[in-house]
């Protein structure tokens, strides 16, 4: 029988935090993690994350997961156990688990259970086709072990996790022929979705899947769109070919281990199903046992480490009292509630006071109607003309363009203009404004934007040439003096420029940032360039 | 098929690893899970499903849903999807359901 | 709409049909669901299965999803070999 002060279980982002906050308090952590190395989802997401730059906003997923791992490894009085799956949990606080063909024992004086979650499945003809995949799977095997998954995919689902992998299925390679959304507004951050509709990649919203199509895998697929009251219209089904499916449809927290010990659960759909009763330090019913990250609710990356910091404090707190744990304790609390207080964090407070039975919090306001840009992705001329600065002002000076129209809690573009230009923010959900007296148009909050939202447009010239500075992230990167297609926000070639710069040294971390002289005309279409393929 | 260039990621070429499936032999790279290897050779269909034996492959590579699972040097259910290939490993379709029968 | 095919437990091969069929004929519990069909007794013990059938309990029936009870799950989590039990006990003598 193996002892120690805390068995965390699960080794993502909620749970090594967890082990290391523990660690930290001076208690004897053991964690366990199935898969042969730390880091969970992380491991997989090669985006930069949102949030706040306190919390490392801004930084590529697989770049925090480098961080924390080194940081865990650092603490002496924490173990790690990898490829070790926890088995069970029992009444008499015992735990097992799976270690190299051994079934191990351990008895932890707390525990804290990380397991994340689970892809949901969705009923349709032939869904079980090989070529069906989770959003989890096609990450994994194209950002782990460098397999494409296929060729074409349909991607059903428009929230975070569906806009995000279709993205990277381009950055690998991939072409994903449509997103549908059964909602009749886009499910994730509206950012995410311009950048794969300047793509060409389509959305469809009030859209669902029939079948598939196919004997030994995916060919092609049958789709339906739906009405207002999410009901198919009669006879507007259409088929896509494609090689495979690919199910963003939302996660189910992982509550089977924790089905073992007596813990309770609530039915809350909006934070993911079933899902563990707990107060706001984490504890749940049973004694000595904590959650935190998806397990909790469905949440991103930035909640999980918080909440596994705030569960490994919890726990730290009850079993060693006595250490002044409670300041922090209140403070990853607040940060917590910073993160979901703004518009996109409504479904998460009001699935959180249905847990705890508070009182609803009064709604951020917002307007209910659905706009062209939350149905398409793509801003509209009313959108641009809210961030542009005066005729006047265009000649003077290159300014930049932040094209981001929804509050989402993100602030690296205010932190890293080097001039003060982009408005301090009273609240993490606010939305960038420039100061056009100060921004210079330099271009360095370009690669910093999680949401690759900010372009910077210099006409100062005279003449009908004008420039204009983008991110890029794909592959083969342009060269100076080559002369590229111009895209605008839904993927249409409307032109074409000659690259004037490439910047791409390490402290773009890859988002590389390219200049492109264009007609003076296309500065406010063009958001996307396309290298030409030599044949 | 593998990824050859990935503008944000890099993958490192290991070591070729040899292994059967279905009798046929097969190559993949130290580090790959069976499925990986058997998807960057083209190969989807895993198994067939335990009554209908309708085809499966993949669904969440995590190893939590039973869509992948194979007879692995004669064990039966196996998950595929997060079983590491080894040199020599004799990896088989499971039609229709493993049977233990066969590893005793 | 030909739901005959559409496959909604993967481990033990289960269609919709099935599961409709029974919540017609008054099983209306995840429970009996699973002592009658399996459906959530195979490997991935109902983490595919199970949302999608309580949903079709709460369509046919107008129960509210929150009264819709998981069946209790057990350890251990995941097949385990017997041999693996076994090493485990060696350990401790």
């Amino acid at each position: 029988m193996i002892t120690c002060d805390l068995l965390v279980i699960g080794g993502g982002p909620a749970g090594i935090s967890a082990a290391v906050a523990a660690g930290k308090a001076g208690l004897k952590v053991l964690l366990l993690e199935e898969r042969e190395r730390l880091g969970g989802q992380l491991t997989k997401q090669t985006h930069r994350f949102f949030g706040s730059v306190a919390e490392r906003a801004g930084t590529r997923g697989i770049a925090i997961i480098k961080d924390l791992e080194t940081v865990v490894a650092q603490l002496e009085n924490v173990e790690i156990s990898l490829s070790t799956t926890a088995l069970g949990i029992y009444e008499d606080g015992v735990s097992t688990a799976l270690k190299s063909g051994k079934m191990i024992k351990i008895k932890p004086k707390a525990i804290v259970v990380a397991t994340g979650a689970f892809e949901k499945f969705l009923p349709f003809e032939n869904n079980d086709l090989p070529g069906v995949y989770g959003a989890g799977a096609v990450q994994t095997l194209m950002n782990i072990y460098g397999v494409l998954p296929a060729r074409r995919i349909l991607m059903i689902g428009s929230g975070n996790i569906g806009l995000i992998v279709s993205y990277q299925l381009v950055q690998a390679g991939a072409e994903v022929v449509g997103v549908i959304e059964a909602s009749p507004k886009i499910g994730g951050y509206l950012v995410h979705a311009s950048k794969i509709r300047r793509l060409g990649i389509p959305i469809y919203p009030s859209c669902t899947i029939k079948k598939a199509f196919g004997q030994d895998r995916v060919v092609g697929a049958e789709l339906v769109r739906l009405d207002e009251k999410w009901k198919e219209i009669p006879g507007s089904q259409f088929t896509v070919d494609c090689d495979a499916i690919c199910l963003a449809v939302g996660l189910n927290p992982l509550i089977d281990l924790l089905g073992q010990s007596g813990c309770q659960f609530k039915y809350i759909p909006e934070l993911g199903g079933q899902v563990p009763i707990r107060d706001e330090s984490m504890r749940t019913n049973v004694p000595h046992l904590y959650i935190a990250g998806d397990l909790s609710s469905i949440e991103e990356a930035t909640a999980a480490l918080l909440e596994g910091e705030l569960a490994g404090l919890s726990a730290a707190k009850q079993i060693r009292p006595g250490q002044s744990l409670e300041a922090r304790m209140e403070e990853v609390k607040t940060h917590l509630r910073a993160l979901r207080s703004g518009p996109v964090g409504e479904k998460i407070r009001s699935g959180l006071s249905k847990l705890t039975g508070e009182a609803l919090p009064t709604p951020s306001p917002r307007t209910n109607a659905i706009d062209e840009l939350s149905r398409t992705g793509i801003a509209s001329p009313a959108n641009l003309a809210g961030v542009l600065p005066d005729e006047k002002r265009k000649k003077t000076r290159a300014y930049a363009v932040i094209e981001c129209y929804q509050q989402i809690p993100c602030d690296p573009c205010v932190h890293n203009c080097p001039f003060g230009a982009i408005k301090p923010f009273s609240d993490i959900n606010d939305l960038p404004i420039v100061d056009f007296d100060l921004c210079t148009g330099c271009g360095q909050c370009i690669g910093r934007c999680p949401g690759l939202a900010i372009f910077t447009v210099d006409e100062t010239r005279d003449g009908d040439r004008a420039k204009i500075t983008l991110p890029y992230e794909f592959l083969p990167k342009p060269v100076r003096e080559e002369t590229v297609d111009l895209l605008d926000r839904s993927g249409k070639c409307v032109g074409q420029g000659v690259v004037k710069s490439v910047l791409n040294t390490p402290k773009q971390d890859k988002t590389t940032i390219v200049t492109v002289e264009i007609h003076r005309n296309l500065v406010q279409d063009v958001r996307q360039i396309r290298v030409v393929q030599k044949s | 098929m593998r990824i050859s260039e990935h503008p944000i990621l890099s993958f490192r070429q290991n070591k070729e690893v040899h292994f059967t499936f279905d009798g046929k032999e097969v190559t993949g790279y130290e580090g790959d899970t069976i499925v990986s290897a058997l998807h960057a050779l083209g190969i989807w269909k895993l198994s067939e499903s335990p009554v209908h034996r309708r085809p499966r492959g993949l669904f969440c590579a995590i190893g939590h849903c039973s869509s992948c699972l194979m007879r692995v040097n004669g064990v039966p259910n196996v998950r595929s999807c997060v079983t590491p290939i080894e040199e020599g490993m004799v990896v088989e379709s499971q039609n229709p359901r493993g049977d233990l029968y066969d590893h005793v | 709409m030909n739901d005959d095919k559409t496959i909604v437990c993967r481990c033990e091969d289960i269609d919709i049909e099935t599961i409709r069929k029974l919540i017609d004929q008054g099983v209306t519990s995840l429970e009996e669901i699973k002592r009658i069909t399996r459906c959530g007794m195979g490997p991935c013990q109902g983490k595919t299965c199970g949302p999608v059938i309580a949903r079709e309990i709460a369509m046919k029936t107008g129960q509210p999803m929150e009264e819709i009870l998981s069946p209790r799950s057990r350890p251990p989590f995941g097949g385990v070999l017997f041999q693996e039990v076994l090493e485990g006990i060696d350990d401790e003598e």
